[in-house]
């Protein structure tokens, strides 16, 4: 558990600076009404969970722990795949 | 454009943001209720919303409840494998069924797991003790300066219940841990605020999967999503430091009136469509 430590507070440094950004976007395309700025904030909002998975694996790979970084990088690839397969 | 003020989304963002974040949901199982039956907005395009407020309040959540060591990692990331499948999944199936038959399939998901969630709300789910082996996706936590070890059962039904969940995530807006949450509770062996924290870790990425599908089709409208998602963020912020001051048993017992009132209300709709 104490191993993870670190990893948690890496992952809640990627989450938070996602939800700020995202947020401050949001307000700014609200109060201005401007598209672009309020498709860019939802758009950081949706890539947030997916830095995190990429926070996640690379941490537990620097770890060492291989088996649930191959886990986690299931989960990307899952991810990936959805958004490729969106983009048409 | 929206027809009202963008305020009044965005409060309402916020009020569904705090009831999903204590109970350790998106808020979706709110939200989407709320924006088709009393905003009329068409389901699909409430759903898109739903999964964005998922994406904020999730990750607000997970960083409140990260601190505590409640979220269970290991498990959290076997079982998103699960969830992120069933999220594409869903999400691609949205766009092949009516209004009537998401209503339908809404009610009733909602309705069963209230019923799970009433039966087994007595249940204990932790072993005391700290030299109890938790296994690879167990665990322990602390309460009361005691130490509790709970051991994952069932996994071959924690991994299906996922799948589930992420599906239901994809087709109804929810972010999925309706589903996980009575399940992994009832009958994994999973204490509820563990489920709970990691289920809320686990419903950002689960709701993202198909939030790209969503946004693939065009069903986002944009103000709207970011009108409830900028309530959502400090709403969930609250709902997650209120629902670690309440009791397990009564979460479990809240959950399961709610289950079966907005259940109810969704199956009603149903009904009443053509």
């Amino acid at each position: 558990m104490k191993r993870t430590l670190g990893l948690e507070r890496a992952v809640e440094m990627a989450l938070s600076a996602g939800v700020a950004t995202s947020g401050l976007l949001l307000l700014l395309g609200l109060v201005l009404a401007h598209e672009g700025v309020l498709r860019s904030g939802i758009l950081i909002l949706m890539l947030t969970p997916v830095v995190r998975v990429v926070v996640l694996t690379l941490g537990l790979f620097r770890d060492g722990d291989r088996r649930f970084g191959f886990v986690s990088l299931a989960v990307l690839a899952v991810l990936v795949a959805g958004i490729v397969l969106s983009r048409q | 454009m929206l027809e009202l003020s963008p305020w009044i989304y965005a409060a309402t963002g916020a009020v569904t943001g705090i009831l999903g974040a204590t109970l350790g949901l998106g808020g979706g199982i709110f939200l989407v209720p709320v924006l088709t039956l009393v905003f009329d907005i068409p389901f699909r395009t409430a759903v898109a919303a739903s999964l964005i407020s998922v994406i904020a309040t999730a990750s607000v959540a997970s960083t409140v409840n990260l601190g505590r060591g409640l979220v269970n990692f290991r498990l959290g990331m076997t079982l998103e494998i699960a969830t992120t499948i069933g999220g594409l999944t869903g999400g691609f199936l949205a766009a092949l069924l009516t209004q009537r038959q998401l209503f339908s399939i809404f009610g009733l998901t909602l309705a069963g797991m209230g019923v799970v969630m009433a039966l087994r709300s007595g249940r204990r789910n932790v072993i005391a003790g700290a030299g109890v082996e938790p296994g690879l996706l167990g665990g322990q936590l602390e309460e009361d300066h005691r130490i509790y070890v709970y051991r994952l059962r069932r996994t071959p039904l924690a991994l299906g219940a996922s799948l589930l969940a992420g599906s239901i995530s994809g087709l109804l807006g929810l972010g999925g841990g309706i589903i996980k949450i009575p399940i992994l509770t009832a009958f994994c062996g999973i204490p509820i605020k563990v489920a709970a924290a990691t289920s809320a870790f686990m419903i950002g990425v689960t709701a993202a999967a198909s939030a790209f599908v969503y946004y693939g089709r065009g069903d986002i409208d944009l103000a709207l999503a970011a009108a409830i998602a900028l309530g959502a963020l400090p709403g969930s912020l609250a709902g997650a430091r209120l629902g670690h001051a309440l009791e397990a048993r009564s979460l479990k017992l809240f959950l399961a009136v709610v289950l079966f009132m907005v259940g109810g209300q969704m199956a009603i709709k149903a009904l009443r469509l053509p």
